[in-house]
């Protein structure tokens, strides 16, 4: 009969706890997967963001420039545009080599019969060359189209008001566009890529753990001696557990921290990015994780102890941190609507909450709760299957 | 003491263990002898909890090894076959993890620890990480972490194999100690004059049986040969896989 309450027990599974913690803290492959891999993911969230930020705001401080070509086939357009702040610069020769070679992010194509047409008072050509696979090229043809429809609607007004027609019978509706990601807070979509980063490393943080006690154990051939100790299998597998739970623990806080400095110094200028993941964020965030931290750990046990050798261990464990992190990245292009059902499975409902945390929006109580209590659930479930696991004889062969 | 009895164990179709019984008493060594595969280790793992047995029982200082296992557990020290160690722990460390395992704190434990350094000459890698520890080395500490809670049973699988001249004798000095003190040691080896020399008593065992029992001379008597490789060849069925 298993006695979860006898005092030596648990100052034995402490022991085992000890020891493991500080092998690991002796090994180099532990600590850089705890303490250094974990900010790889805020690094390079925060030099994209960074980069963004700069291409967006930037334009808007000097007065734009628009490479034309055919200046000479429209003078008054070209007149308009300057009128409008835009300082008209003649296009190269061969404007789409350019834009292509990124010299420039659009040209403004004037047809050669453009004044013609434009004076008998027909549909008269224009094109934007553009490479929109860039991103200020896309931010510059939004531009662009914006002002030319704006002269559109200008030429087309007076021709209109010339017939004697009153212009605004004709125009219903006048569109203003407010543009609520202006400037920096384009880059609030990268937010959307924090949950399945947080995921990731907390099935990464203790891995290298999970399998250097049990399967490394084995293979070291340390593992039998080690059962011939007077602490029952469970207790031993608890203070394993316990030290990659530690470990997983401080991988994600340290990712929890990196993302806070990391989005502080990117977001100086007064974006989002600064007001996000405050301390008490963090204390949230590591709370909500707290579960799938135990599930992440029990699954490791159970792999680690099924798996013969360290090397298919780390096959497959190495695998493992991708399956959860994929609805995340899912949903960074496809957001969906959080439905209470979500929150009862494990690394899906953590996505929705994290996401929720991280974009400080509403998170309702009740999501929090089933999130926790679902996957505290399943986690003991499976901690109760690697305990069963490591009851086998078997265990000191794998497999 | 450690009273085998009936004792029946099946890896799937393989038949290891076919109705073992055998004592190995106090103040005596009990040698364990065999071919390979005759079911030496196997009978080990059944008295040292790791293994249960499929039918029968083993008894160490009265304790059951399956229903009350962690009795047993603490009556024995064992140097199992398998014996790594931690590359990362110092010598010392592995000694004082396992005297923490068996409850073991303080100034007691440390006492302890360094009477073992003392007694098996382990001064110099004491508080060197095992890491790159020679094969005589890793014995040492091995037999250290096995001996640290003063156990009164004591098994021992092949702990001499590969140890140079100068270990072995280290080795075999510690079981006539540990004799003289009147504990139980249970020698397990494949080298027949070893077990010759230092054994009280031996158990031959062949194709997981019992073959015979007694002090080398009854065995020399019950075979009718003198030499020692001979009365083993014999009673093992003339197996050759020793």
């Amino acid at each position: 009969m298993v006695n979860f309450f006898n005092r030596q027990t648990w100052q034995r599974i402490f022991v085992v706890f000890q020891k493991e913690v500080l092998d690991n803290a002796r090994d180099r492959r532990s600590l850089l997967i705890a303490l250094i891999y974990p900010l790889m993911g805020p690094l390079l969230l925060s030099v994209m963001i960074s980069m963004v930020v700069t291409v967006t705001s930037s334009k808007k401080v000097v007065r734009e420039t628009l490479y034309v070509h055919g200046i000479e086939y429209g003078p008054d357009l070209v007149a308009w545009l300057e009128k409008s702040g835009i300082t008209v610069v003649e296009a190269p020769s061969d404007p789409k080599q350019a834009v292509q070679r990124g010299e420039m992010e659009t040209v403004l194509l004037i047809n050669p019969l453009f004044s013609e047409k434009f004076l008998k008072q027909e549909t008269a050509d224009v094109s934007v060359i553009v490479n929109t696979s860039r991103l200020p090229g896309l931010i510059a043809v939004n531009r662009l189209a914006g002002l030319l429809g704006k002269y559109n609607q200008t030429v087309w007004g007076e021709r209109i008001s010339q017939r004697g027609i009153d212009y605004q019978v004709l125009q219903p509706l006048n569109i203003k566009s407010v543009n609520v990601t202006s400037g920096a807070h384009i880059s609030d979509i990268f937010l959307y890529m924090v949950p399945p980063l947080i995921i990731f490393n907390l099935f990464m943080g203790g891995v290298y753990l999970a399998i250097d006690t049990t399967s490394g154990e084995r293979e070291r051939g340390s593992l039998e001696s080690l059962l011939i100790n007077p602490i029952e299998r469970w207790g031993l597998m608890t203070g394993k557990y316990m030290a990659a739970l530690l470990y997983t623990s401080v991988a994600v806080v340290v990712q929890l921290f990196a993302f806070k400095f990391g989005f502080h110094f990117v977001g100086s200028s007064g974006s989002v990015f600064s007001h996000s993941l405050s301390l008490l964020d963090i204390l949230l965030l590591f709370l909500a994780m707290f579960p799938l931290m135990m599930f992440a750990v029990s699954l490791q046990f159970i792999i680690a102890t099924l798996t013969r050798s360290f090397k298919e261990a780390q096959t497959y464990l190495g695998l493992l941190p991708l399956v959860p992190a994929i609805p995340g990245m899912v949903m960074v292009f496809a957001p969906v609507q959080t439905q209470d059902w979500m929150m009862t499975i494990p690394a899906f409902s953590q996505t929705l909450l994290l996401g929720q945390i991280v974009r400080q929006e509403e998170i309702m109580l009740s999501h929090v709760s089933l999130s926790v209590a679902g996957t505290m659930l399943i986690s003991l479930a499976l901690l109760m299957i690697a305990a069963k696991l490591y009851r086998r004889e078997t265990l000191i062969f794998g497999g | 003491m450690i009273e085998l009895k009936n004792i029946h164990k099946k890896f799937r179709s393989v038949v290891a263990l076919e109705g073992i019984n055998f004592t190995a008493r106090d103040g005596q060594v009990t040698g364990l002898i065999g071919p390979n595969g005759a079911g030496k280790t196997t009978a080990l793992r059944i008295i040292y909890t790791v293994m249960n047995p499929d039918r029968g029982n083993v008894l160490v200082d009265g304790f059951d090894s399956v229903i009350q296992s962690s009795e047993v557990l603490q009556k024995i020290g064992v140097l199992p076959d398998a014996r790594g160690l931690y590359p990362r722990l110092t010598a010392r460390e592995h000694i004082r993890y396992y005297g923490k395992l068996h409850g073991l704190r303080g100034q007691d434990l440390e006492s302890k620890i360094e009477a073992l350094i003392e007694t098996l000459g382990m001064q110099e890698i004491a508080d060197r990480r095992a890491k790159g520890f020679s094969k005589g080395q890793v014995r040492k500490v091995a037999l250290a972490r096995a001996l640290v809670h003063n156990p009164q049973n004591l098994l021992l699988d092949e702990p001499t194999n590969g140890l140079d001249l100068a270990s072995s004798k280290t080795v075999h000095n510690l079981i006539h100690q540990m004799r003289n003190q009147g504990r139980c040691v249970l020698f397990c080896s494949h080298i027949m004059h070893e077990v010759a020399s230092i054994c009280d008593r031996i158990v031959v065992l062949s194709k997981g049986r019992v073959a015979a029992a007694g002090t080398v001379g009854e065995l020399r008597q019950l075979t009718g040969k003198t030499e020692i490789e001979d009365v083993f060849l014999s009673l093992s069925g003339d197996d050759t896989s020793w």
